[in-house]
């Protein structure tokens, strides 16, 4: 039992953190509280409905080009959209609404509101003695945190990534360095968008898909951000193990009610203590 | 990298900050701007990295129109701001915000020698490379900006105040270094509070008073000026 948990908790902490992280990163560098966000996790997993099903791909080929997909579309959201908003946090998060139930009525048009279900890929499960773990659970606890490790990699150790905090701390220094707002946000705004279509295509098996699921995915994601302090890397990956593990636990010994009662409890006293969340500067 | 200013107007609004300025730096010296506090000093140097609007007036760097280009695109052509403030990226270690100056260069190989010149040049930075920015002293600060304006192999460097909250010590040795970095062919402004320093380094110099440039010539002869001594020299 006390395994099963582990592994649970594991796979929605790394879930949370594919979220989060994505969401926290546009709101470092532009300020855009981006409620379209769960809207690029829908498109990740719509993409992989559509590679899988009628296209016929292989499931694991169409985990990347999905998250690919959901990164191109937030490069085009960020130019033609919200690259008029810039420094407006208001108007911004206004367009980003907007943008998600435009988002939310074309998939409705294409698909329909019906549940789209993809054939599980991976199936079984792996047991030691008396633990018993279902290997798509492992697969994808796995790979989200591959995704972070890489995300992680890119943001510490490669040039884009030193320009990336650059510009989320000073962006009128980064330009006097060279560092062109015209790039890096769309880059950022594209990479936030990857981890959300990647979180995406990589639940599809668990999760349902349907053209409201982004809904779920905000909520997740912005309970984390608060929680670890908006803007802040290091705070989102850090509530995204408390409130996972959380989650993990008490829907396993109680119930999914009170896992999400608790969770909410937990931010809101943390909040209380520290209003600006746990990595947040006021 | 020569550069040339005329009548170069900003204002913050109703406040006029610079009023019809023209000042010119020679390649591979070293300029002083002086003036009192709210002379306008900070406003030129934010200008010419195009930080500011301009108001009215033409800056050039080598002959190429500045006023229109955003500070990127001077900063390709080699300009590089220790700003008023030092502005490090607070989150950022010592050696992140060094690598920062030089993240556009294309002669990657080079880039660690030169974090290792400043080193050189200043070896407490190099206790303090793990730090955050937030975290060091106001002179760890100040010798972290300047590094990284460095780092940028810059043809026009631009210094605002870089003897502010250093050691006599160390001040003594920031303009031998200053003075170092000219003689090796960068045009430098200088921008100082303590302008008897800056005057006893620079090959020519400006007076700023109210926005306005009310004085300027050769360093030395600034230096000897019976008004000028008066006013902003202290003796
Ligand atoms: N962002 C701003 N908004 C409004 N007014 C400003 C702003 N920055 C500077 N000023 C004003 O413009 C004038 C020139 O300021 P500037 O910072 O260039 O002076 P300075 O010569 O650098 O002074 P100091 O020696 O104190 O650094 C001052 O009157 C100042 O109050
Ligand atoms: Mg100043």
């Amino acid at each position: 039992m006390l395994v099963q948990t582990l592994v649970i908790a594991a796979t929605s902490s790394a879930y949370m953190m594919l979220l989060a992280l994505g969401f926290t990163l546009i709101f470092g560098l532009m300020r855009i509280v981006n409620f379209a966000h769960g809207e690029f996790v829908m498109l990740g997993a719509y993409a992989v409905y559509v590679l899988t099903v009628p296209c016929g791909l292989n499931y694991f080929v169409a985990i990347p080009l999905a998250g690919l997909f959901a990164g191109l579309c937030g490069v085009v959201a960020e130019r033609l959209i919200f690259r008029p908003f810039l420094g407006d946090e208001l108007g911004a998060m206004i367009t980003s609404l907007a943008l998600a139930i435009i988002l939310q009525g074309a998939v409705m048009i294409v698909f329909t509101v019906d549940q789209l279900s993809v054939p599980r890929p991976i199936s079984g499960v792996l047991h030691f003695g008396s633990i018993y773990l279902p290997n798509d659970q492992i697969f994808v606890a796995g790979s989200s945190f591959l995704v972070v490790i890489a995300f992680h990699f890119l943001v510490h150790h490669t040039r884009l990534g030193l320009a990336l905090r650059a510009v989320a701390q000073d962006t009128e220094i980064a330009r006097a360095y060279g560092m062109a707002p015209s790039v890096i946000l769309p880059l950022a705004f594209g990479i936030g968008c990857v981890l959300a279509g990647l979180a995406g295509a990589l639940t599809v098996p668990l999760y349902a898909v349907n053209p409201f699921m982004g809904e779920a995915a905000l909520l997740k994601a912005f309970i984390v951000v608060v929680l670890g302090g908006l803007g802040s890397l290091p705070g989102a990956m850090i509530a995204a193990v408390i409130l996972g593990t959380t989650d993990a636990v008490i829907s396993v010994w109680f119930s999914a009610t009170m896992a999400t009662l608790v969770s909410f409890v937990l931010v809101v006293i943390i909040l209380i203590v520290k209003p600006s969340g746990l990595w947040g500067r006021a | 990298m020569r550069l040339d200013i005329s009548g170069l107007s900003v204002r913050y609004g109703a406040v006029e900050a610079l009023n019809d300025v023209s000042i010119a730096a020679r390649e591979g010296c070293i300029t002083a701007i002086i003036g009192a506090n709210g002379a306008g000093k900070s406003t030129l140097l934010k200008a010419i990295a195009g930080l500011v609007d301009v108001s009215d007036g033409q800056i050039s760097a080598n002959g190429v129109a500045l006023v229109d280009k955003p500070p990127e695109a001077r900063h390709a052509l080699g300009i590089a701001l220790s700003p008023e403030g030092r502005r490090l990226f607070p989150e950022l270690t010592v050696v992140e915000n060094l690598m920062t100056g030089a993240i556009r260069r294309t002669d990657r190989d080079r880039v660690a020698a030169d974090i290792t010149a400043v080193y050189d040049l200043f070896p407490r930075l190099k206790e303090r490379r793990a730090s955050l920015g937030r975290n060091l002293s106001g002179g760890e600060q100040q010798m972290c900006a300047i590094g990284r304006a460095l780092l940028s192999r810059p043809s026009l460097l631009l210094l605002d105040e870089p003897s502010l909250g250093l050691a006599p010590k160390v001040v003594g040795e920031m303009a031998h270094a200053i003075e170092r970095v000219a003689r090796s062919g960068v045009t430098i402004v200088l921008v100082e509070q303590n302008s008897r320093l800056a005057l006893s380094i620079s090959s020519d110099a400006f007076l700023l008073e109210a926005g306005r440039m009310i004085m300027s010539g050769p360093a030395k002869d600034m230096l000897a000026d019976k008004r000028l001594q008066d006013v902003y020299l202290g003796t």
